[in-house]
């Protein structure tokens, strides 16, 4: 026999040990109990055996694996009180458990061990014939019996440690002694020869219970070791220190023991803390095997094996782990016949997954098979009894799901041996429990079950955000966070806005559901006053107020409020508004995203980032849903960390009405915005202070606050060191004819990246971010590195070309990065492109760079005209360049239109936009456009137009 | 157990008016720390959560479980840190009494209600000389029934 892995098989000794010297008491308690079955008992036994039976087969250990089978048909007729319990019955599981013992003890020769004499008597009971000598007598006079007349053989009673000599004949190999403790068994000759033996191990192998070990580095121990004596040294220090009564080097002791006390720390959490993948790195031969032995084809995939867990927690989801794969290979996938008739690939798949969540781990185990059927597993629940049918009928789709939890429920027709009769689930549920986890199950009939393990996080540490809400400090786990938000006072009017009863902000033309969690957590509101430095009521009913009837999407939506509101409301609008002003009106946001949804949460302050130790909370307070835990804060008090997909769930954000609602505003936004003009996201600043410009907002990668002595003046270039490396700078006024630089001490470096080079423009403040829907003028300020001027805030502003400067300062920059020379050499003309924009400014920015790139332009001042020119022009168009936002027929329609048409399928489209919002390029990926570019990014779409021609060409 | 007298120390504490007392070795320690955090959404007789030497440890107000109200936080209350089968728990009460040595084979049954407390929380009433501590059931107490 071969066995593999040596440590897998250890634990698999470890285990079985463990559930067998739990065995043996427990039987002795069922015999005890006879008719008057305790389910819970007779479950534990039942499900140690299977356990064994389950890792025995897994190893090839066969007749380990045929005793314990044999074991557990007895057990599960006891379960299902098919049999009750009498001493012959429990005796033959004795014997059964003393043999399994023995085997496991001396695995490598375990399958050659004859165990015909214990599956004799096991199969006869499980056929329904008791024991031979037992047929004759009652089970009540029987029961009775075994007080007074011991196991014939031995004499335990007598005699603690008796050598049962007598039967080595019947006897198979080693002897031991027979603890005293079987003297209530009944005659053991009825039925079999052999005494008890090998269950309380009567020190000759004391019950040691096995010893908890981990594996540490021995580099990590010598860390460890030198780090206490450091520490060691820094308090002789400190002692000494005290002792001088001269402070002076207090401080520098403090910072010493500072710094070790962190170190140590986190050399201790690592050597507990172990990847997953321990126990992930089983399942591919699991799978194989099942699969194999089921005749199924099953892939396995393995999805974040780094993801480091407590040790504790480790070992102990191994179990459920393995059940719940067995599951999804054994119930979950179908056969690959049956997989081929529905149309599916005959290979299934199943994916094992971990990552954080929430500052907890969470596992899934999800296949693509039948999943589960609600209605069928509730049917069959009162089939058995474990629920009647009114009971089934009031059941959500999910509690229907979920009775496959329920202890003796089994989902199989037929009991195999691979996955067993439903003790996977209960099993899975009570260890999970015990680890503070929960289990849930996303199931769609045909298309397959998702079982996801959430699991705490103990002795973890994470880095979290702190945020105030009254007067209390709570800290979001930073993997929940997206960003913080904060809007300003002035700004919260028009950017906060109401959509039935839920409030949403614009955030880069996307909208994004909040909550407040002072409402969430059922605290009274309240916001934190900078300027008194107190905290306050807020008695405000909404963050916003009802915008004006201006926006035509909200009409309909807004006079029904109007209608609903009471007259109350209005006084109160005014009052809100005036309090708007102040800088304590400020909305401080932390935006977090769980999963799929993402939504703000309003808070009073915002405060640093920290890294926590995660502590459960009391059982008292499980059933507030809102907090994964609590943490201690620095200052010795408590914070309570929050739960943020629970949070939204409390707030009845659902991910579905989340983005919904969103969506539905986003489209409405867009109906109303579509004959307006297109926004512009700017950055305003200044070169001299009189003359104010702009840089589209998405071409700049950083701002940098720098002082004017940081600037090198080196080979008659400006320079500044940034990042170990040399940053180029320059000025508007290096090219264009404007003022020059302001001769200020403070500067600000904008940075950007052109020709993958990084670039740093030089500019003074006060800057801003703006949106603008005014129409740009391209005429009356051009010139070299202006493209044009908008008015912001009264003022003109001239919109800088970055890339026109910089080709102006460095061309050497474009060289051998010449993508325009393309149709230069080619003997076809040069290629056509389709431009449809309807902005006038943006259609001849982009119509200028293709040209100069040597293209032939056709343009279409929206989506119909394009339409309209590109079948005039079928043979000549290889390409279209479409803005998304036009009237008419918007670049989305026009995608479309012209994907339908069979002479366009390959044509490359690629969509120019302001704002490209995560929703809008799905959206348009999902109509066909190619790529998206931002608009004004003249090098990145000059990059993709000329590769798309290449292609072409 | 040896004898017929089973002697256990018994911590006793005010309850509202009423004197409760509970097994001395269930007691893991009194203090007077205060400096709870509240937990938004947790019971009423939650008062908070207190950091006791690195571990979390809920703290519940006593006469608010007993349904004896409040105890008033200004009057110098102390927490009696019990362990139970969940971790550690605070309960606060309104002030600390002797310890007394009761022989617990002397216990007499609950009345149904004692001092205003409900019978159920208590496992029995022990007699001295001066007056009647009723010995509180903690695992009842501490037990989640809602």
């Amino acid at each position: 026999m071969q066995i593999e892995d040596d440590e897998i098989l250890q634990g698999f000794i470890e285990e079985s040990l463990e559930h067998l010297a739990d065995i043996e008491n427990d039987l002795l308690a069922i015999e005890e109990a006879g008719a008057n079955i305790d389910e819970d008992l007779v479950n534990k036994v039942f499900r140690a055996a299977h356990s064994i039976k389950g890792g025995a087969g897994f190893m090839g250990l066969t007749t380990i694996q045929e005793l314990s089978h044999a074991m557990e048909n007895i057990l599960g007729m006891i379960r299902s009180k098919k049999l009750v319990p009498t001493p012959e019955n429990i005796n033959v599981l004795l014997l059964g458990a003393d043999q399994l013992q023995r085997m496991v003890e001396d695995v490598q020769s375990s399958n050659d061990v004859d165990i015909t004499e214990h599956l004799i008597p096991l199969n006869a009971i499980a056929a329904g014939n008791p024991p031979p000598a037992a047929a004759a007598e009652t089970p009540a006079k029987r029961s009775a019996e075994p007080k007074q007349k011991p196991v014939p053989e031995p004499e335990p009673e007598s005699e603690p440690e008796p050598e049962p000599e007598a039967e080595e004949a019947e006897f198979e190999d080693d002897h031991e002694p027979v603890p005293a403790v079987l003297k209530k068994s009944s005659n053991a000759e009825s039925f079999s020869p052999s005494p008890p033996s090998a269950l309380a191990d009567d020190g000759v192998k004391p019950q040691q219970k096995v010893e908890s070990t981990i594996r540490v580095h021995v580099s990590l121990l010598d860390q460890l070791m030198n780090l206490a004596g450091e520490l060691v040294l820094s308090r002789n220090q400190l002692l000494q220190t005290i002792g001088s009564e001269d402070f002076r080097n207090a401080e520098g002791v403090g910072q010493r023991i500072d710094l070790i006390t962190s170190e140590l720390q986190e050399a201790i959490m690592l050597t507990r803390m172990q990847p997953i993948g321990n126990v992930f790195s089983k399942f591919p031969r699991v799978v194989r095997d099942l699969s194999s032995k089921l005749k199924k084809n099953i892939d396995l995939t393995i999805v974040g094996k780094d993801v480091e867990l407590d040790r504790t927690i480790i070992e102990a989801i191994n179990d459920p782990l393995t059940h719940l794969v067995r599951n999804s290979v054994d119930h979950g996938i179908e056969t690959p016949a049956e997989r081929k008739r529905l149309g599916k690939d005959a290979t299934g798949l199943v994916i094992l997954k971990a990552y954080h969540e929430a500052g907890q781990v969470v596992i899934e185990i999800s296949d693509d098979g039948k999943g589960l059927d609600g209605d069928v597993l509730a049917a069959s629940a009162v089939n058995k009894g474990l629920l009647t049918a009114e009971q089934a009928q009031i059941m959500s789709d999910k509690e229907k799901v979920n009775l496959i939890f329920l202890p003796g429920f089994s989902t199989a027709k037929e009991v195999t041996d691979v996955s067993g009769r439903g003790v996977g689930m209960d099993v899975v549920k009570t260890n999970l429990d015990q680890l503070g986890g929960n289990v849930d199950i996303i199931s769609e009939v045909g298309h397959g079950t998702t079982i996801s393990i959430k699991l705490p996080l103990t002795l973890a540490i994470i880095p979290c955000q702190i945020i105030m809400m009254g007067g209390e400090r709570y800290a979001i786990p930073q993997v929940n966070l997206e960003e913080l938000l904060r809007i300003p006072a002035g700004q919260v009017k028009e950017r906060v806005e109401r959509v039935g009863n839920a409030e949403v902000v614009r955030l880069r033309g996307n909208l994004l559901p909040l909550i407040r969690l002072a409402d969430v957590i059922g605290v009274p509101r309240t916001f934190w006053d900078d300027s008194e430095r107190t905290l306050k009521e807020d008695r405000r009913e909404m963050i916003s107020d009802r915008r004006g009837l201006t926006t035509p999407s909200f009409r309909t939506a807004q006079q029904e409020e109007k209608v609903s509101e009471t007259p109350k409301g209005t006084g109160g609008e005014r009052k809100n508004a005036d309090r708007r002003t102040s800088p304590a009106s400020a909305l401080n946001i932390v935006v977090v995203s769980t999963g799929a949804m993402k939504y703000g949460l309003i808070v009073d302050r915002l405060q640093d980032s920290e890294e926590i130790v995660i502590k459960p909370l009391g059982r008292h307070l499980q059933q507030c849903k809102g907090y994964a835990g609590a943490t201690i804060m620095g200052d010795g008090r408590i914070a309570l960390i929050l739960d943020v997909a629970n949070l939204a769930r409390m707030a009845r954000l659902t991910s579905v009405t989340g983005t919904d609602r969103a969506h539905e505003v986003a489209v409405a936004q867009e109906e109303a915005r579509r004959a307006q003009k297109d926004k512009q996201a700017l950055l305003v600043f200044r070169n001299a202070e009189i003359e104010q410009f702009a840089v589209p907002l998405n071409q700049v990668e950083r701002i940098e606050k720098i002082k004017r002595s940081d600037i090198e003046d080196l080979g008659g270039k400006r320079v500044m060191q940034y990042r170990d490396g040399s940053l180029s700078l320059i000025c508007v006024d290096d090219v264009a004819s404007v003022h020059p630089l302001a001769d200020n001490d403070d500067l600000l470096v904008i940075v950007f990246k052109i020709a993958s080079r990084l670039i740093g423009l030089l500019a003074i403040g006060p800057i801003d971010a703006i949106e603008i829907a005014t129409e740009i003028d391209g005429v009356t300020l051009r010139q070299t590195g202006i493209m044009g001027s908008v008015i912001i805030g009264k003022h003109t502003t001239m919109l800088v070309n970055v890339f026109e400067i910089v080709q102006t300062l460095y061309p050497e920059w474009f060289e051998g990065k010449d993508v325009f020379e393309i149709t230069e050499g080619s003997e076809s003309p040069a290629p056509t492109i389709l431009i449809a924009e309807d902005s006038n400014f943006f259609r001849n920015q982009v119509k200028g760079y293709m040209t100069e790139a040597g293209y032939n332009v056709i343009e279409g001042e929206d989506g119909q005209i394009a339409w309209d020119l590109l079948q005039q022009n079928a043979d000549l168009v290889s390409m279209v360049v479409t803005d998304i936002e036009m009237p008419n027929m918007n670049g989305f329609q026009l995608t479309e239109i012209i994907r339908k048409d069979p002479r366009f399928s390959q044509m490359p489209i690629v969509a120019l936009t302001t704002l490209a919002g995560e929703e809008d390029v799905a959206k348009g990926k999902a109509v066909g456009i190619d790529e998206y570019h931002i608009k004004l990014d003249k090098e990145r779409l000059m990059t993709c137009v000329h590769d798309y021609m290449k292609r072409l060409h | 157990m040896t004898t017929d007298k089973e002697i256990v120390e018994l911590a006793t504490f005010y309850v509202g008016d009423g004197l409760c007392g509970m097994n001395i070795l269930k007691v893991q320690e009194i203090n007077k720390l205060m400096q709870m955090t509240k937990v938004p959404q947790a019971p009423d007789y939650v008062l908070g959560i207190l950091n006791l030497r690195g571990q979390i440890v809920t703290i519940i107000d006593l006469g608010k479980k007993l349904g004896l109200g409040e105890t008033d936080i200004t009057s110098d209350p102390r927490n009696i840190i019990v362990n139970s089968a969940g971790g550690h728990v605070g309960l606060l009460v309104r002030q600390i009494s002797d310890v007394v040595s009761a022989d617990m084979s002397k216990l007499e049954q609950a009345p149904a209600n004692m001092s205003g407390i409900q019978g159920e929380y208590f496992t029995g009433v022990y007699k001295t000389k001066q007056n009647l501590i009723g010995i509180l059931d903690v695992d009842r107490v501490l037990r989640i029934d809602d």
